[in-house]
């Protein structure tokens, strides 16, 4: 049983990051894009991880892949195209460039995943073994990873401020003039 | 899905009918709907067609069958034709997922010349491991269906409802997700059976180390966690897109949002995923704090075994689970008439102040009650 949904899964996950680079139509991308983490979600289920699969829909399916789509259909990008089909040369150089070097980089150091081992470091499926592993030997990562969505979060919220006209700003323009 | 032929038949007839049984509750929700709400507003509703007016959703199918199909010349065909069906998907898997009686067990039979084995069938469409963050992630996707349905009608309207929506969904997601954790944390389960299990008893909890157990209230959620409750409710509306929360369609502003441009059968597939989405809201709420299935004192799956126990096992079994499901049906439909409720009583907020309750007051009051929980389980148990 479990076989053949894994090749229909992984087929569907290459077919929608393929699409997702390939196509030239902005919206289509992302909605393959968000296919494909659904499909990625499924593979963590049949694997075994449960709650990865459920987060992963949560997260990336759910929330992220909605905002993308969301600003996608609001720009409205859909006579652009990329630097694949019509970019100049140099811009077709620098993406062959970095392919390269991606391939490069990431051939080697995959090429181990041919002779399956089993794995090593969890043997558990169930949630509270999970959680109770996240918050006592990995407790360090996991908040360090929360700082730094907050300093994200801040980031952003900083960034995007209008610029007032506050007492401070009006000082300073007097004081220059 | 099962071992042979008898357990897979099964299995297939239970998602059908459990399927069904959602898709079948939107023409009496739309019946209840109306009425109802002439019922508040002093008027009659529609009462001509049939008795109390029960066939008028029949005929009103007969004239969306009728309707012309239309697409604007803007339209994006293959989004504009996939946006309703994707509304139905979302609703229905996470309504196949949430357990609506008592598990049957059949005893091993004999028929038609073979021993047919021991079968435990799951009231649910399917049984999953982790049911509540299925169900999350789920209804999470339902917001393709409404930016898909806005940005492919190419209109403007459309368009703006579809941001309106999306932007209130993701907002109270969180505030949603949230407000469950109190649960989670009292009865320290992700499973949807083991929560209502849990439930199915007095209320029982530790005070200072020492168990306090009160015998005439059952161990629902909502005596632990009623701000939990109040949360949930709230931000299963604005999921829901219904009053006060209907910003994506409100009629004043955006003609109807972001299915103006649909019409005939496809804006009946929409109604059906707010619908569906109701259900789904009305079902957790049943679920996390009032019980599921089970009516402790009076109706608990062990007091039904014994009032039954002169039928046959297999017999006993069923019967129960029909009981306990029409307890579960009556609850649901308590909740859906308070969505209804609702939704004729109280004006339709303004989208800043439905961002600042989104934001400023659900979120921070549910991260209260998350921390609060938090620490008060670990004083109570630890000392």
């Amino acid at each position: 049983m479990a076989e053949p949904v894994f090749v229909l899964l992984s087929f569907l996950v290459l077919y929608g990051a393929l699409i997702t680079v390939l196509h030239r139509d902005m919206v289509v991308c992302a909605l393959h894009l968000a296919g494909s983490m659904l499909a990625l979600a499924g593979l963590f289920f049949i694997l075994g991880a449960h709650f990865i699969a459920g987060v992963q829909v949560v997260v990336y399916a759910g929330a992220v892949m909605v905002l993308f789509v969301m600003v996608v259909m609001l720009f409205d990008l859909k006579r652009k195209n990329y630097i694949l089909f019509s970019g100049g040369l140099w811009p077709k150089l620098a993406s062959l460039f970095f392919l390269t070097g991606l391939i490069a980089g990431v051939f080697p150091l995959s090429l181990h995943l041919f002779h399956p081992q089993s794995a090593q470091a969890l043997k558990t499926t169930s949630t509270k073994e999970l959680s109770s592993l996240l918050f006592t030997e990995y407790v360090l990562a996991f908040e360090v990873l929360g700082i730094l969505l907050l300093l994200i979060a801040v980031g952003v919220a900083v960034l995007c401020r209008p610029k007032r006209e506050g007492p401070a700003d009006v000082m300073n323009t007097k004081k220059k003039e | 899905m099962g071992s042979d032929f008898f357990e897979i038949t099964v299995n297939f007839i239970k998602i059908a009918v459990i399927f069904l049984l959602m898709v079948q509750m939107v023409p009496l929700l739309v019946w209840v709907e109306r009425r109802g709400s002439a019922f508040i507003q002093n008027r009659f509703g529609p009462n001509r067609i049939g008795p109390l007016g029960l066939v008028q959703n029949l005929a009103d199918l007969v004239k969306f069958l009728c309707k012309e199909d239309f697409l604007g010349h803007k339209g994006r065909k293959n989004f504009f034709y996939a946006a309703p069906v994707l509304s139905l998907i979302p609703a229905a898997l996470a309504f196949g997922a949430i357990p609506l009686s008592s598990p049957v067990t059949i005893q091993a039979f004999e028929w038609l010349g073979r021993s047919w084995g021991p079968y435990t069938f799951y009231f649910q469409s399917f049984v999953i491991s982790i049911g509540i963050v299925f169900v999350l992630g789920v209804s999470s996707l339902a917001v393709y269906s409404l930016l898909l349905a806005g940005w492919s009608s190419g209109s403007k309207f459309s368009l703006y409802g579809a941001l309106r929506a999306s932007a209130q969904a993701i907002s109270y997601e969180l505030a949603l997700s949230l407000s469950i954790v109190g649960i989670l944390l009292l009865f320290s389960t992700f499973s949807f059976s083991e929560i209502i299990a849990a439930q199915n008893n007095p209320l029982q909890f530790y005070f200072f180390g020492k168990q306090v157990s009160i015998p005439f209230l059952p161990n629902w959620g909502i005596f632990y966690q009623p701000l939990g409750a109040i949360l949930l409710f709230v931000a299963l509306f604005a999921e829901a897109n219904r009053l006060p929360f209907d910003l994506p369609e409100a009629e004043a502003e955006l003609v109807a949002g972001y299915h103006t441009e649909y019409s005939g059968v496809k804006i009946i597939m929409f109604y059906m995923g707010e619908y569906g989405h109701m259900l789904v809201a009305s079902a957790l709420m049943v679920t996390f704090y009032f019980g599921g299935y089970t009516l402790w004192p009076f109706l608990t799956p062990e007091k039904l075994n014994l009032l039954f126990s002169s039928f046959h096992p297999s017999w006993n079994s069923i019967l129960t689970s029909l009981i306990l499901h029409g307890v579960f049906m009556l609850k649901l439909l308590f909740f859906l008439w308070v969505f209804i409720w609702v939704r004729w009583t109280l004006p339709r907020f303004r989208y800043d102040q439905l961002m600042d309750l989104g934001w400023k007051t659900l979120l921070p009051w549910a991260l209260v009650n998350t921390i609060v929980t938090g620490v008060w389980i670990f004083l109570m148990r630890s000392f």
